[in-house]
């Protein structure tokens, strides 16, 4: 969908400099829009430019031409497929600033119902444009599929017109217009997006106008909406994903300092193609990473020798790895108050479960911490179990003995633990949840009292209280965990008091709260 | 009339009669009234405190006495001017909680337009589109990197969001200001039901007109080409970013991503838990769209000392709690709530409380306003308020009488004078704890201990075994001691300047700062000695003992001078003669109002339903059921006698033999349970209810207990059970 850096040295050159001289953005244009809007309304650019500006995309490049065919042909429908970020769209635009044909374009993101992708397309067609004077209303209203189908014919037919009557000066814009609908297979998530992916497939044969050619561009295989409904199919045009080779032309392609960059390509490409091959999330980590790879140098346009390289290379080496399993960076801002700096944040913490495990960074009521803990162990240990893990006795000495009787097969328990882990954590009702909670609360605050005792009066009388009334907003905290994603609520009928929990909290988190109790979880987990 | 008589009960050592008296108390209604709704419209605890008032009893103002027309009309003239002090007071303190607020969150929110206006030169600079380029349905093609979409993930660093709500909405009206397109999405918005549409839509009508009914991204984008618009950013603020449903926060995020080129939008997220909160809910696609930057708010502990120094420490409206009442509301922000609304919230109770129970609280006016002598205000001192003065406790614990009536003015200018050192000295100390990270709520509630129990840590025996000995381990002032110990020579002298600057107006404590001072220079020349690169290391490590040396002087001094201050200056509010007019006390009160216990509330008023209806026919009954009382509560004492499951056909019958009497209906004597046998036989109904009717009754009596939370209906394997889920404790 993104090839697009490649493209952007030849565009930028021709759109930017044309776009400087009409550059009008007062709220009405000079000129009322015309048929020649539809195209790219620049100078096309040529066959070989097109071709270089999208490396190892040629075959593809030239299929699209072909099937689009010469002008004024009729087309069947053609369908583009391959995964995200494979140029699919850039490649079709590009193709249409290469013909300078007229089209239509859109997109099922941004019109995220068939209403807004109908009235997207005859907008276009009709050359209307919404603004605060037509109270940002479409030119027609336009809901069903049938409907569609007739303003779309009238809109066409004088759009095709208009295109017949204009003898356009120097330009041969020909007499077809094209639909591009872009990603496709969100229809399917739609409310009866099955039957609109029909419409949509058929409508090069219900329409029966030679005039529209229509190209779909779709992230999953054709296959996938096919049903034997007496339509054509599409012609598919297949986008791989990109090699390695390929992925070092594109991100070479606009770097100012070119042997510098293609050093840094060499040791930093390859492990990132292993994970992924999406020029899109690609160009974020590598950007950031090669920040990190210049950091050392002064000059930035030096060519580096073996030696440099080798430097940069062990002083990058680290980041690398880290920078792989990352999919969501976030970092501080330096008049934050953090002092922290920059940090990264890693898809798993394994690498800095050192200080970050010690602190929660956030507040909640020890109410709510022991809420918490409860649904943890509520959700990790059976049920069964909970009479001997809350007794009066404490859940040390029973464990022990459990765990002596069960040694002996440890195969079992080893499937067992497997089991576990795959079924994820348990869901609870919210009795459970209260005894368990009731258990944990009071073990807490004794072992607080006990300290108190000592001391004399102090303060016991503040935690007496606290006791007496935990309870009382535990409803309350149960509902603010649950808005926290931290438990998750299932069933119907509140009043059948039959909702189920689960607690949604990882084992880190919940060890963390439990230090900030100073409350013995590890004790209470049941380990198979 | 309920409601006005508990509020407007008299302290039972009260004298003035005036409040003793039902007249009294009809005419008290009126302001009474006013008072309680003025302050229930922004409390959820309304319908608490309402039950709470029902169940108070009213019998205790059935003891009238005949009372002068005067005092009557006295009574009534000081509870509307009470109410309207507690309005200038409250209001007082209302504003300094604000301004602290505001003060907590501005650098937050300036680092928050600085990062909008840098990202939105940033994409300014990158190229300016044209209008037809910038409307069109495709996208423009240009780097990957511009489908990234600024983001800010603000951290509010509290599970709940009530704190926040107002923050967020603060941060849009700032950034308004600063000229951005500022729109507000909570995660009402975001619900799987409405899907993308609806958050869009909620978009629309905040950015472009009020009356749009289409999701389409286009119009945002000819609406921002439109009029300038395009001049500003665009910002989008999510204020509780977990609660809202992720793939619609997801699909909003693909889309506007789509379009950040031609209408650069900047998201504003509220994240209340961890800062990868964001990672659980959104969809790997989204998250690789956000380019996000972290910015923190101050925690609910930091605005809370920030609040607590504000309100109590510094003067403001002169109001405070006693000790109790503080370590009340300490224990229920850490322990139940946690959040500032609801501390503010117990505050406002407190107040309230404060100045329907205390006729001397008209006093605090005058400490609302600084330029006035309290002396001005005895002026509107009856005799009955004068003697209700000086039979304070605290008035008469210190022996002050009648005859020195005329020094009110001169105590109550002490009472206005003395919270100072003290708070200086609590001041100081929490300075000292900022070292160990100690809460000034921590140090405010035991420094405000009347009996001072913090001053035998500094008995010699405390410190001497303070190692071994456990007890105190969560003692404020113990933990500032032990922490002086570690603290380095820089660490002191920065301690030094700041309580120079502390105790600069109150020359007395001054002067024992300043005392420290030569300590500390023999610490800092001990302290550059081993500096030198030349020494050897002999002498290395004997100047480093020189330094111990200096250093143990140093903090033995320290903890000498915080002895000093608080066995000298630190005088609790509670001991000074005349407290009551500006302390709030009565935590029973506060926690009733506060805590309420709904539940148990349903249990015993279902129980003890007589007390409230007030019925003749009920009221001696006993412990017997009688078939005039009203089914649910019939039902609900019947269910008492059975264990957690109860047979719906022995509770029925049961509930039988109570409608209908023994005597003209003997059969259902066999299926009685033994406990509606004691049933007497005095209110005999004049004819018994049909069987049809009883078990129509019956099915929505139980169905009341049921929606009131007590039982549960049968389950599919005892379908001749229900469940009783509550149980009186």
């Amino acid at each position: 969908m993104t090839r697009e850096e490649s493209s952007k040295v030849t565009r930028r050159s021709t759109r930017f400099s044309s776009s400087v001289t009409s550059d009008n953005p007062e709220p009405n244009p000079s000129h009322p829009p015309t048929v020649a809007d539809l195209t790219f309304g620049e100078e096309s650019i040529t066959l070989d430019s097109l071709l270089s500006s999208f490396p190892g995309r040629r075959s593809q490049i030239l299929d699209l031409i072909r099937l689009i065919g010469p002008l004024d042909s009729p087309a069947l429908p053609v369908i583009l497929y391959g995964h995200a970020s494979t140029g699919k769209t850039s490649v079709v635009l590009q193709v249409f600033t290469h013909l300078n044909r007229p089209f239509v374009y859109s997109s099922c993101r941004t019109c995220c119902t068939p209403r807004l992708l109908f009235e997207s397309i005859l907008n276009q067609l009709l050359l209307h444009s919404k603004c605060s004077s037509n109270g940002y209303a479409s030119a027609k209203r336009c809901d069903k599929p049938s409907d569609f189908v007739n303003l779309l014919k009238e809109a066409l037919s004088s759009v095709v017109e208009t295109l017949n009557s204009t003898k356009l000066e120097k330009k041969l814009m020909g007499k077809m217009v094209y639909l591009i609908v872009d990603h496709v297979d969100l229809i399917k998530e739609w409310d009866k997006g099955a039957m609109i992916l029909q419409f949509l497939f058929s409508l090069s044969s219900v329409l029966k106008m030679p005039q529209l050619g229509i190209i779909l561009i779709s992230g999953l295989p054709p296959d996938v909406y096919y049903s034997n409904m007496g339509y054509t199919d599409p012609l598919p045009v297949y986008f791989p994903e990109y090699s390695e080779e390929e992925l070092r032309q594109i991100f070479l392609k606009n770097q100012v300092n070119k042997k510098l960059y293609s050093a840094f390509l060499d040791v930093a490409l390859r492990p990132f193609c292993r994970v992924t091959r999406r020029v899109e999330e690609l160009s974020t980590s590598l950007s950031s990473l090669f920040r990190q790879y210049c950091e050392p140098l002064d000059d930035l346009s030096i060519s580096p020798n073996e030696d440099l390289k080798r430097r940069l290379y062990s002083n990058l080496r680290p980041h690398i790895t880290s920078c792989l399993n990352e999919v969501f960076r976030v970092s501080g801002r330096p008049h934050d108050g953090d002092t922290r700096g920059e940090r990264r944040q890693k898809a798993s913490y394994s690498s800095e479960k050192g200080d970050e495990l010690e602190i929660l960074d956030f507040h909640m009521s020890t109410s709510a911490k022991y809420l918490l803990i409860a649904a943890f162990l509520a959700s990790r240990n059976p049920a069964t179990l909970d009479a001997s893990m809350f007794d009066s006795t404490g859940g040390m000495d029973n464990r022990k003995r459990k765990r002596k009787a069960s040694e002996k097969s440890m195969e079992k328990k080893e499937m067992a633990e497997q089991e576990a882990v795959m079924k994820g954590p348990g869901s609870f009702p919210l009795e459970r949840l209260l005894a368990i909670f009731q258990c944990i609360a009071s073990v807490g605050d004794s072992s607080l009292g006990e300290e108190e005792d000592e001391e004399g009066e102090e303060e016991a009388t503040g935690y007496d209280k606290e006791s007496n009334n935990m309870m009382s907003d535990i409803l309350l905290q149960v509902s603010s965990l649950c808005d926290a994603n931290f438990m998750i609520k299932s069933g119907s009928c509140p009043l059948e008091g039959s909702i189920r929990y689960r607690s949604m909290v990882s084992e880190d988190l919940s060890l963390k709260v439990a230090r900030s109790l100073s409350f013995p979880l590890s004790k209470y987990l049941y380990r198979r | 009339m309920a409601p006005s008589t508990s509020v407007a009960d008299p302290q039972p050592s009260s004298t003035t009669d005036s409040f003793n008296s039902n007249a009294a108390a009809e005419n008290d209604i009126r302001p009474f009234f006013v008072l309680h709704k003025a302050s229930s419209g922004s409390k959820p605890t309304a319908t608490v405190k309402a039950k709470r008032r029902i169940e108070s009893p009213s019998p205790k103002l059935a003891k009238k006495s005949e009372i002068e027309s005067v005092e009557e009309e006295d009574g009534q003239f000081f509870s509307t001017l009470r109410l309207k002090v507690f309005e200038t007071v409250w209001s007082k303190i209302e504003n300094t909680i604000q301004d602290v607020l505001r003060d907590s969150n501005s650098k937050v929110f300036s680092g928050v337009h600085n990062w909008i206006c840098e990202s939105f030169e940033s994409v300014r600079s990158s190229g300016a589109l044209s209008l037809s380029e910038a409307v069109r349905s495709y996208p423009v093609l240009s780097q990957p990197s511009s489908k990234q979409l600024f983001t800010a993930l603000v951290l509010t660093r509290n599970l709940e969001m009530v704190d926040d709500l107002s923050t967020f909405e603060d941060l849009g009206l700032h950034l308004k200001s600063q000229g951005c397109h500022v729109a507000k999405l909570s995660s009402m918005d975001f619900s799987a039901k409405n899907g993308v549409g609806g958050c869009l839509r909620g978009l629309l009508r905040q950015f472009v007109m009020p009356t749009i009914d289409v999701a389409d991204v286009t119009v945002l984008a000819s609406w921002y080409r439109e009029n300038g618009n395009h001049k500003n950013p665009v910002v989008i603020i999510v204020d509780d970013t977990e609660r809202c449903s992720g793939s619609v926060l997801s699909d909003l995020i693909l889309i506007l991503s789509e379009w950040a080129v031609k209408v650069p939008i900047f998201l504003i997220m509220g994240v209340s838990t961890a800062h990868d909160a964001p990672r659980k809910i959104l969809s790997a696609n989204a998250l690789q769209r956000l380019c996000a930057s972290r910015f923190t708010l101050s925690s609910p502990a930091e605005r809370m000392d920030a609040v607590l120094e504000a309100v109590f420490l510094k003067p403001c409206s002169g109001f405070t709690v006693s000790h109790k009442v503080a370590l009340f509301m300490r224990s229920y922000f850490l322990c139940q709530d946690g959040t500032l609304t609801s501390f503010v919230k117990t505050l406002k109770i407190a107040c309230l409380q404060h100045f329907s129970l205390e006729p001397l609280s008209i006093m605090l006016e005058h400490f609302c306003q600084d330029n006035q002598l309290p002396g001005e205000g005895t002026g509107l001192l009856t005799e009955a308020t004068m003697k209700h003065a000086f039979d304070l406790p605290s008035v008469t614990r210190n022996k002050i009488t009648r005859s020195t009536c005329e020094m009110l003015p001169q105590f109550l200018l002490d009472l206005q004078r003395m919270p100072n050192p003290w708070s200086i000295v609590v001041l100081c100390i929490y300075e000292a704890g900022k070292f160990d990270k100690l809460r000034l709520l921590d140090i405010f509630c035991e420094t405000l201990d009347p009996e001072a129990r913090y001053l035998k840590y500094f008995a010699p025996s405390a410190i001497l075994n303070s190692q071994s000995h456990v007890s105190g381990r969560n003692s404020v002032i113990r933990r500032v001691l032990r922490k002086l110990r570690d603290l380095s020579p820089a660490q002191l002298s920065s301690l030094l300047k700041s309580w120079e600057s502390l105790t600069a107006e109150f020359s007395e404590i001054n002067e024992k700062v300043m005392e420290l001072h030569p300590f500390m220079r023999n610490v800092e020349a001990a302290g550059q000695r081993p500096g030198l690169p030349t020494s050897p290391k002999k002498h290395a490590s004997r100047s480093h003992s020189k330094l111990e040396k200096e250093l143990k002087a140093m903090t033995d001094k320290i903890s000498a001078v915080i002895e000093f201050m608080l066995r000298e200056y630190m005088k609790p509010v509670e001991t000074v003669p005349f407290n009551e007019i500006l302390c709030f006390k009565n935590v029973d009160k506060l926690q009733s109002a506060l805590l309420g216990d709904p539940r148990g509330r349903i249990q015993s008023d279902l129980l003890e339903s007589h007390s409230i209806l007030n019925c003749l026919c009920c009221s001696q009954r006993g412990t017997t059921l009688l078939p005039s009382m009203h089914d649910t509560s019939i039902l609900y004492a019947l269910a008492q006698e059975h264990a957690d499951v109860i047979n719906l056909h022995d509770w029925y019958q049961s509930f039988k033999t109570i409608l209908i009497p023994r005597n003209s209906k003997a059969k259902s004597k066999s299926k009685t349970t033994s406990k509606s046998k004691k049933r007497k036989e005095r209110c005999e109904e004049p004819e018994p209810p049909a069987e049809a009717s009883i078990q129509a009754r019956f099915c929505r009596a139980v169905m009341e207990l049921q929606i009131a939370g007590l039982i549960r209906m049968p389950s599919k394997r005892r379908p001749d059970f229900v469940q009783r889920v509550a149980f009186s404790s």
